[in-house]
């Protein structure tokens, strides 16, 4: 066994030690993945894993780094990202995604990838016709 | 600022170019000569062609205190870079089969499954799945 290894395998125990609470988020994150385009939100969350909303929002954001709202829309994001180089209209992969609102898609799009989704499409569908 | 660009120490370029196209199925993106035949050579993922690149980079030949680190690391088991994957097992099994070495097999830690691969130019590299 390798130092790495070793090592992996020491921190693991420590940081790793709840079974119970790593199975509970690993169930959320499996749940948010496969719902995404849900209406999802972190009551309902809440109910799946029978944990109260606020533990189960430590309980994710202490294992993921981030919080489950953030996981969500990271995952839409890059979701509509794959719809729209697939030729998919902006309106109707805000809703395919399950965003409610175009304005707020828009928004999101342009500050998690630095341009509005309409620009993000005209690029990738220029470039796959070089 | 942008992240444009990571680092891969390699000891040989042509041989890592062929490493990391043929069997870990990256893509080259730029291949520009410099001094000493030395290359500006990157890489980047098959169906991420405008993400970050590598750069297989030699230093190890021509910096010695690079040399020294990348064999520490070697030896201890460390890897500087790893790589995401959509399943560790079956990238596990799909390198293994082309003759890769692993020297930490698919190990669950947590809410990640990690292994570790030597890239035969001098590197661990671990492949990380989120659970």
């Amino acid at each position: 066994m390798t130092f790495y290894e070793k090592e992996l395998n020491r921190i693991s125990r420590i940081i790793y030690s709840n079974q119970g609470q790593i199975e509970t988020v690993i169930g959320i994150r499996n749940y948010i993945d496969n719902n995404y385009d849900t209406d999802l939100n972190l009551d309902l969350l809440s109910h799946i894993r029978f944990v109260s909303k606020y533990h189960l929002l430590r309980l994710f954001k202490k294992y993921y780094g981030l919080t489950p709202k953030q996981y969500l829309i990271d995952k839409r994001i890059e979701k509509s990202k794959e719809l729209l180089k697939n030729g998919m209209t902006v309106t109707e992969t805000c809703f395919a995604v399950g965003f409610k609102s175009l304005g707020s898609f828009s928004t999101l799009f342009k500050s998690k990838t630095g341009k509005p989704p309409v620009q993000f499409q005209k690029e990738q569908l220029s470039r796959s016709k070089e | 600022m942008r992240i444009r660009v990571i680092s891969i120490p390699v000891q040989d370029q042509e041989k890592a170019l062929k490493f990391y196209t043929e069997k870990l199925r990256f893509v080259k993106k730029l291949d520009t000569p410099l001094d000493g035949g030395n290359r500006w050579l990157t890489l980047v993922a098959e169906d991420e062609q405008d993400g970050p690149e590598i750069l297989l980079e030699p230093a190890p030949n021509h910096f010695k205190p690079a040399k020294v680190y990348q064999k520490a690391l070697f030896e201890a088991g460390i890897p500087y870079t790893q790589f995401n994957v959509e399943s560790v097992q079956n990238e596990y099994e799909r390198l293994t089969k082309l003759g890769v070495e692993f020297s930490m097999k698919p190990t669950i830690m947590g809410t990640t499954k990690l292994a570790v691969f030597n890239d035969t130019c001098g590197n661990n590299i671990q492949l990380v799945e989120e659970l």
